[in-house]
């Protein structure tokens, strides 16, 4: 296979993507969305020389950035970890083909080149390079500072594919970094100022930037020989195998009927890599309220804290509630032709959604340090979630019918499940609904008004539970022949 | 013998384009149907619509009485397996089964007693084994399939292509099951496949679809497979 038919290839694969066959509406919005990140890191790698000048006059700026650099390796590799979906499955149909193993897998190699995570760096680095460059640094060393973080990059690109096929190499990463966080931690050893003036001799010295290119020739040639020994079926193609896991879920009993499908909703969660993704993304919600909370700006304004205190709970209740009818889409047939009523399957989900919901809270007790006024208003919020948000996330995951493999991580960005026009209106009273409940009473009354609007909009929706539940229960019923039909569409 | 099933005007269309056309149908309670027919023949459609998964273009079906795109009343006493699908990847076989179990009302111990009866069956390879059904082979799935829609006494079983990708002793062995439930225990038992073989072995009565049209309505006999043959043969 020359280089030229495998570009092609891979062209006809990202024209052909399920992205393009959306509305153009939403390819506008996509567009926008990609624009808006490209636009973001760019405005970052211009901004972060300048933002560091200001922030410590006194100092080197390129020095400081290079400190940091660290927490940027460490970022990189986790996120790639938990979002970098590995192109391996894709080459299966090629082990048939009378191809070099030899040239297959260096095409594999250089397609992991082509991901959305190598090209983000570029587009941070470039700019600030361009700007060390203007600002008067040396331009060589400048580049050769650049290369090696690219080096870097790719490093990382490769050591994620290690990690994830080999459970030797992540268990080695991850107690390689837990010795270096808990030393920094326990104040022993500070490994960050050595970090830094590592980073910095790819400009000082220069020739350090020996070190990165053979760390990433290394990484290549590692994962060039585990592929080459697993390039079978029964290896590395294959998808990872997971080990069969068991816990005690008894105690969910006592929900009585609708313990079956709590029980098996729990054992979903924990056995597919999609709603691993999802549990991860509503951990990662809980912390959002510190963006918010912690600044003096939005004290000000407390629709904006409202509106940030839904998300501190709402993190699973939304990622989770969004996609109800489509966890289950793989067995979708199954569930409408067996002895299952639509009401008890809605409302396990309902009670699924609102015990993360109450875990969420519970777990959101450390907000108290911020003051009580924003714990309160937490708990005004889990109480709209609970009550309200619950409901308005199970309808709209009525009108969205699409299909989901439960064990593919979500692709970075590419991910268009989930997304459509009646979903992007179905959001809107989600995000604007507690603001709006919150901050009419506030600005006629007062504070406290506000939250007790919120609080009881909640109680309310609890009141109506059994109203709500049939409004959805009929949409469901409706659509159930549509749901089926796109749920046995193949990807 | 009572009709359990009772097809009426039963057709699909996908635009202009006409899958199914059954003007009627009637299948006895406890016979042994079998359904063949080529690729695109109609079975799965039919299927599908005895159990409304898919909307029929005009007339209905009748499953015990119920309407089964009007009541869910037929859910209960109605089980089937249509394709891997009807299958919770990342579930091992035994908790499927209880799954199964818990929506038919049936407790542990009676599903235990079940899959005792299908030891045989499962040949060692189901049961215990630690691994997701996702991780099973393709005929194993099947047989995990196959046995869950055995759960709860159900009075209409509905399989389709029950045969493809077994072995050929689970084959004998599944011929043996279908022959008993019908026998023994007067399930309804609506099967079809392509092997002609095992269709006329197994069923009292077999349908032969072509374009959706029912082609031939025969009550087996000696001379069946030779019938069915000559007409494929064409």
């Amino acid at each position: 296979m020359t280089t030229k038919q495998f570009l092609s290839l891979e062209w006809k694969q990202f024209r052909r993507s399920s992205f393009f066959e959306k509305g153009l509406a939403i390819k506008i919005l996509m567009i926008l969305a990609a624009l808006y990140f490209a636009g973001l890191a760019i405005l970052g790698g211009i901004g972060v020389f300048f933002i560091f000048k200001k922030a410590l006059p006194d100092q080197d700026p390129f020095v400081l950035i290079n400190n940091y650099m660290i927490y940027w390796v460490l970022g990189d590799l986790a996120l790639r970890y938990f979002m970098q979906q590995l192109p391996v499955m894709n080459i299966k149909p090629m082990l048939l083909l009378p191809l070099k193993r030899q040239s297959i897998i260096q095409f594999l190699l250089l397609k992991t080149s082509f991901s959305f995570f190598n090209i983000l760096p570029l587009l941070f680095f470039i700019p600030m390079s361009i700007v060390l460059m203007v600002q008067g640094y040396a331009p060589l060393m400048v580049l050769i500072w650049f290369v090696s973080i690219l080096a870097f990059s790719f490093s990382i690109n490769f050591l994620n594919f290690i990690v994830n096929k080999d459970s030797k190499a992540f268990y080695l990463v991850i107690a390689f970094l837990a010795t270096f966080i808990g030393l920094q931690y326990f104040d022993v050893f500070d490994i960050t100022p050595y970090t830094g003036v590592f980073f910095y001799s790819f400009y000082d010295l220069g020739y350090t930037v020996i070190f990165p290119l053979v760390l990433v020739a290394f990484f290549f040639k590692a994962n060039y020989r585990l592929l080459r020994k697993n390039f079978y079926v029964d290896g590395a193609v294959q998808a990872k195998k997971e080990k069969f896991k068991n816990y005690n879920l008894e105690f969910l009993n006592r929900f009585g009927t609708l313990s079956t499908f709590l029980k098996n909703d729990v054992k979903m969660i924990t056995r597919n890599a999609r709603p691993k993704q999802v549990l991860l993304m509503s951990f990662l919600f809980l912390f959002y309220g510190l963006i918010f909370f912690t600044q003096d700006m939005y004290r000000e304004m407390p629709a904006v804290l409202a509106f940030a205190a839904i998300f501190v709970t709402g993190g699973f209740l939304i990622t989770f509630g969004q996609l109800v009818p489509s966890w289950d889409s793989e067995y979708y047939k199954l569930m409408m032709s067996q002895n299952i009523s639509y009401r008890k399957y809605l409302e396990s989900k309902w009670l699924l959604m609102v015990i993360g919901c109450a875990v969420s809270f519970i777990l959101s007790t450390p907000y108290i340090y911020l003051g009580w006024d924003i714990y309160v208003m937490i708990a005004a919020g889990a109480s709209f979630n609970i009550g309200l948000n619950s409901f308005i996330t199970l309808y709209g995951g009525a009108l969205n019918r699409v299909p989901m493999e439960l064990n593919q991580k979500a692709k970075a960005f590419s991910n268009t499940q989930g997304f459509n026009p009646t979903q992007l209106l179905i959001s809107l009273p989600k995000i604007l609904g507690p603001m709006l409940i919150f901050y009419v009473p506030y600005k006629l009354i007062n504070f406290n008004a506000g939250i007790i609007a919120l609080t009881l909009s909640g109680v309310l929706g609890l009141i109506f539970k059994s109203f709500f539940l049939n409004l959805i229960e009929k949409v469901y019923q409706k659509t159930k022949y549509k749901t089926l039909a796109a749920f046995s569409e193949k990807k | 013998m009572e009709n359990i099933i009772q097809v009426k005007n039963l057709s699909k269309s996908y635009k202009s384009d006409k899958v199914l056309d059954i003007e009627a149908l009637d299948i006895p309670k406890g016979q042994s149907f079998g359904l063949v027919g080529n690729n695109g023949a109609g079975k799965t459609t039919f299927f599908s619509l005895l159990l409304d998964l898919i909307q029929p273009t005009t007339g209905q079906v009748e499953n015990k009485g119920v309407i089964v795109s009007l009541s869910e009343e037929w859910k209960p006493y109605t089980s089937s397996f249509i394709d891997e699908s009807f299958l919770i990847g990342y579930l091992t076989a035994e908790e499927y089964f209880y799954f199964i179990g818990d929506l038919r009302n049936t407790s542990k111990a009676e599903v235990d007693e079940l899959l005792a009866e299908f030891a045989d069956f499962f040949h060692g390879e189901i049961l215990n084994q630690k691994k997701y059904l996702r991780d099973l082979s393709k005929g194993n799935q099947k047989k995990a399939g196959i046995v869950a829609a055995l759960i709860g006494n159900p009075e209409v079983v509905i399989l389709d292509e029950p045969f493809a990708n077994l072995d050929p002793t689970t084959q004998i062995r599944l011929k043996k099951i279908i022959k008993d439930l019908s026998a023994q225990k007067h399930v309804t038992v609506l099967v079809s496949s392509h092997d002609l073989m095992h269709v006329t072995e197994v069923c009292e009565r077999v349908v032969v679809l072509d374009k959706g049209e029912i082609v031939k309505d025969i009550h087996t006999s000696e001379a069946t497979l030779k019938e069915l043959e000559l007409y494929f043969e064409r």
